[in-house]
């Protein structure tokens, strides 16, 4: 595919995306907003987990600031939404500036440790705060439009995979991709490895922010458990690995994929889908540990084999 | 008066530092498991939690079926669960063990969801207890009060971790798992076969975490969705203890578990989270091989 | 899974009827599985019963016509966002004509936005926090007691005791409930002119109580009142006993009336008081089960556990919604959204009528454990039975 071809087939695909309101079903519209919010988050995880390699469990506790942000704004200060958005984006980049510089120089399961314990303590500390509403959260005002949000969603979602798709391209990109490969010699060839590291972490914490700002207006109610779901932090990795960790649209397409998934199962089959979802998960690392992208641009030429080749190659 | 205060408020204090401390016994155990299969294995198993709910049914069932006493059942409950531990590593974990790390991570977790999923529809969601007649007993000391279950559950945690501090250093097996934990190809010298090696190894995790579960079914309730808690637990004991050795996550656990108390006493129920999570990212950051660890 | 299986027989039943009769669809989203599954099957089942039984007895007739009511639930998986896109996809895309509610606060805080968003009425048996009712929402009904007034009885019945309690302790998880249940204790314990000793906040979902019952033991308030979750009552009370900890009663707001809470602590379930706005009493007549006692029967036969108040208040959400149908005379939902606010009839749960913020007012029945058999002791009209009380040392049990 030429560059040029592509470039058509993606504003084609957004503009389609982008029409969708109009003629689709509200909880077709719903599940689009979510699947949106869901792949902006994963769009996030693919920049500080998929490019950088830090697994990073912290990016729910930017979707919770960005939440609570935009949540306490309105609803303590009476400020607008587009307000609230913004104060929300702008905890998370503290938050990721000042937990991220101490916290990035730990590598491996230690980071993915630490910031799953940071997690906890974001939801102890904000079930403690006055203004947040302690642990029984808060209720937003009523908005009656669900398009605006759609739009809203795809716009952030755009947003975040055309920085994606610079950060692929760029000098930046490629400092985080040898930081990923092998941090000292990235480091010792020039790159300035903490200066970068902490850049994609706060990047990542602007979408997730921003999905976390719009996410809290259209559900009406948060709580610290809600805002601060871990289980969130994991679908995103799951999305960004399912779809091809460190690609510009693989986090997108694993987002769409697996949310329809996860959808179908919980309307089809209810309380047998936490179930068939595990499984799923399972079966997935197993078989194709490196996500959609891989298995398209290599199913072509093996086959079937694809599955037990990448089973070969990782088993003990 | 006033001294009558004292008096009542140095018992407090002491009463909850006994708490924290045989709370913490408890902690250990069922960080044990956890740090040894990340230490040798290098893998963070997201389901360990779900492994000690796990111990835990086998000892409710074992109780109310069989009448076993759940410090009968201790081995037992260990021995079903060492099976589900070494069958999950050889049958699934095993296969990805060259992967990168976010898959053993998305792997353990999925298997969590399965174990959670799987426990509610065979045991349903109902709350169970193992309440055996002494289950609320106790002694005092000094004015002290020690609950019987949790001072046992305190002595039978020390009692496995020394145990398996023994075996780790003074058997062949034990040496090759040490072995494992440096180098992969090490454990080969010792004649063992590393599939194998993995496979006993998260199964000896998975026995401790079963362990962990009967006792924590004695002091606590079951229900399926117990485990997420207990692995975030178990994980920051096993990093404020370190991994390296059985003995560092014991003080890990019972440092925890004095925290623990004391914050609730003087701060506030509530804020137990922000320092036992909080005291687990400061370790990481400033002593990241656990307080007892070798400072790098 | 048997149960989800008799779910699937009920809506073939109902659809298979379809060819014949119109339908009323009544829509929920509650927790199947997850953390709060235990709860949420008392909805489940609570709600299929009661649709069961409408059908039995002909349906509902509006304006002329018969109309059999069918039901259709999908698993939230204790996951409040995803209870919210359900209730939408109910309403939008299963286009189901009525909201029943979730279980739990926190839920029908959320959830009854939805209810609101599309002018769709919701009666939920769940929720009981002040929070849900005074956002001025019109869509929303309750079925359960203000969460303020939960320990009101509790109280009274204090001031009735020999020899007089003095002091209280006040322990309660920090989610909506039970921080609307704590605020309306405290003031509460004031009027009754009690000394409030102590008065503690806890995280919800803790299980170790050691700390706070060790320091609750030194205050020695007489009475300790405990507002939090089934599964941290029962910790309270085995960590109570271990720790030798012996006021002269202690009560809680959930868990006390549940088989699963005699069950699982078996003799140490006793002398623990507890509330229910459900007294199980064949002098609770109801059109379509009889009675209370009738119903707790058939259901226990029907659903192989005991009937407690959640799944009452369910039944009631369905019998509300079966009323209040037919005095509207129409499926509209702004004009049932009246008729609901208007009903007042007599149910298995007591009067069923709503004040203005849409809730339900039932004085909650105290009651206690004696001899493993829950036993009503004290009610708005006075002392029912004298408690055992005060209750004796652990060591003399």
């Amino acid at each position: 595919m030429t560059l040029r071809f592509k470039f058509i087939l993606g504003v084609a695909a957004a503009l389609m995306l982008a029409t969708l309101p109009w003629f689709a079903s509200p909880t077709l519209i719903q599940f689009g907003i979510s699947t949106l919010l869901l792949a902006t988050l994963a769009q996030g995880w693919n920049i500080i987990g998929g490019f950088t390699g830090y697994a990073s469990f912290g990016n729910s506790e930017f979707f919770g600031l960005g939440s609570y942000g935009t949540a306490i704004a309105m609803v303590q200060w009476q400020l607008p939404f587009g307000v609230g958005l913004i104060f929300g984006v702008l905890l998370s980049v503290i938050f990721a500036l000042v937990v991220g510089i101490p916290v990035l120089r730990l590598r491996g399961h230690y980071f993915a440790i630490a910031t799953l314990a940071l997690s906890q303590v974001m939801t102890a500390i904000v079930s403690n705060l006055e203004v947040a509403g302690r642990n029984t959260g808060l209720v937003l005002p009523l908005l009656n439009g669900d398009t605006l949000f759609y739009e809203l969603s795809l716009a952030v979602l755009l947003l975040a995979t055309l920085t994606v798709l610079w950060i692929s391209n760029s000098r930046f990109g490629f400092g985080l991709i040898a930081i990923r490969e092998n941090e000292d010699a990235a480091a010792s060839m020039g790159v300035n490895t903490t200066l970068y590291k902490v850049l994609a972490f706060a990047l990542a914490g602007v979408f997730s922010a921003l999905a976390g700002g719009i996410h809290a207006y259209w559900i009406t109610f948060i709580d610290p458990v809600s805002a601060f779901d871990l289980s969130l932090n994991v679908k995103m990795i799951i999305m960004t690995v399912f779809g091809g960790p460190g690609s510009v649209l693989g986090p997108v397409i694993g987002a769409f994929v697996l949310s329809g998934i996860s959808e179908t199962l919980s309307t089809e089959i209810s309380s047998l889908a936490n179930l068939f979802f595990g499984v799923v998960i399972v079966a997935a690392v197993v078989f194709m540990p490196r996500g959609l992208a891989d298995l398209m641009r290599r199913f072509r030429k093996t086959g079937w084999r694809y599955f037990s080749e990448n089973v070969k190659q990782h088993r003990l | 008066m006033e001294q009558a205060l004292v008096v009542s408020t140095m018992q407090l204090l002491s009463q909850i530092l006994v708490n924290g401390v045989l709370l913490g016994g408890l902690y250990a155990l069922m960080a044990l498991g956890l740090a040894l299969v990340w230490g040798v294995l290098n893998i963070v198993n997201l389901a360990h939690g779900a492994l000690i709910m796990l111990g835990a049914y086998v000892g409710y069932y074992l109780f109310t079926l069989l009448n076993i006493d759940p410090f009968l059942a201790l081995p037992l409950s260990m021995a079903v669960l060492f099976c589900v531990g070494y069958l999950l590593q050889r049958g699934i974990l095993n296969l990805i063990a060259r992967a990168a790390m976010f898959n053993t991570l998305l792997i353990t977790f999925g298997i969590d969801v399965v174990l959670t999923q799987l426990a509610q529809i065979f045991f349903s969601a109902d709350f169970r207890t193992i309440n055996p007649s002494y289950a609320g007993s106790n002694f005092m000391v000094f004015g002290v009060t020690l609950p019987l279950v949790r001072v046992l559950a305190f002595v039978v945690a020390l009692a496995l971790t020394i145990a398996l501090w023994l075996f780790l250093l003074h058997t062949r097996l034990g040496r090759a798992i040490r072995a494992t934990a440096q180098n992969l190809g090490a454990a080969r010298l010792y004649g063992v076969e590393p599939k194998a090696i993995y496979a006993l190894t998260f199964g000896l995790g998975a026995a401790l975490a079963g362990g962990a579960g009967d006792l924590y079914g004695v002091v606590s309730q079951i229900n399926p969705y117990i485990g997420a808690t207990l692995t975030a637990k178990s994980f920051a004991i096993a990093i404020i203890g370190g991994l390296e050795s059985p003995l560092g996550v014991v003080v890990g656990g019972i440092f925890l578990g004095v925290v623990e108390s004391l914050t609730a006493l003087y701060i506030g129920p509530t804020f137990v989270d922000i320092a036992s999570f909080g005291i687990l990212v400061l370790v990481l950051i400033f002593r990241p091989n656990g307080l007892l660890g070798a400072t790098t | 899974m048997k149960r989800a299986l008799l779910c699937m027989v009920v809506l073939l039943v109902t659809s298979g009827a379809a060819f014949s009769q119109e339908i009323i669809t009544l829509g929920a989203s509650v927790q199947e599985t997850g953390a709060l599954a235990n709860t949420g099957r008392y909805y489940r089942d609570g709600y299929n019963f009661a649709v069961e039984k409408i059908n039995e007895g002909g349906g509902i007739r509006v304006a002329g016509k018969t109309y059999k009511l069918a039901l259709k639930i999908l698993d939230n998986q204790s996951d409040s966002n995803l209870s919210v896109r359900q209730y939408v996809q109910l309403l939008t895309q299963d286009k189901v004509n009525f909201l029943l509610g979730p279980f739990a606060s926190d839920f029908a805080l959320a959830d009854s936005s939805v209810a609101e968003k599309y002018q769709v009425p919701m009666i939920q048996g769940g929720g009981a926090s002040d929070q849900i009712f005074n956002r001025g929402y019109k869509f929303i009904f309750g079925t359960l007691p203000v969460a303020s007034k939960y320990f009101e009885s509790t109280i009274a019945m204090i001031g009735k005791l020999k020899p007089a309690p003095k002091s209280i302790a006040l322990l309660y998880a920090d989610d909506a409930f039970d921080v609307s249940v704590a605020n309306g204790t405290r003031e509460l314990i004031q009027k009754a002119g009690l000394k409030l000793t102590e008065d503690q906040r806890y995280s919800s979902n803790t299980s170790d109580f050691s700390t706070l019952i060790s320091q609750v033991k030194s205050s020695n308030p007489d009475v300790i009142l405990v507002s939090g979750h089934e599964t941290e009552a029962l910790n309270f009370v085995r960590q109570a006993k271990s720790l030798d900890l012996n006021p002269k009663m202690y009560a809680f707001t959930v868990g006390v009336p549940t088989a699963d809470f005699r069950k699982a602590l078996g003799k140490d379930s006793n002398y623990a008081f507890g509330m229910t706005p459900w007294v199980v009493s064949p002098a609770n007549k109801d059109q379509y089960f009889g009675n209370a006692a009738d119903f707790a029967r058939a259901y226990t036969a029907r659903f192989g556990y005991d009937p407690d108040y959640h799944t009452a208040s369910a039944v009631a959400d369905v019998e509300a919604f079966a009323k209040a149908i037919e005095a509207a005379g129409t499926l509209d939902p702004v004009k049932v959204r009246d008729a609901i606010s208007q009903v007042s009839f007599p149910s298995l749960y007591g009067t069923i009528a709503f004040n203005a913020t849409g809730q339900i007012s039932l004085p909650q029945t105290v009651i206690q454990v004696q001899n493993d058999q829950v036993k009503a002791v004290y009610s708005q009209s006075g002392m029912l039975s004298y408690p055992q009380y005060p209750m004796p040392p652990w060591s003399k049990r």
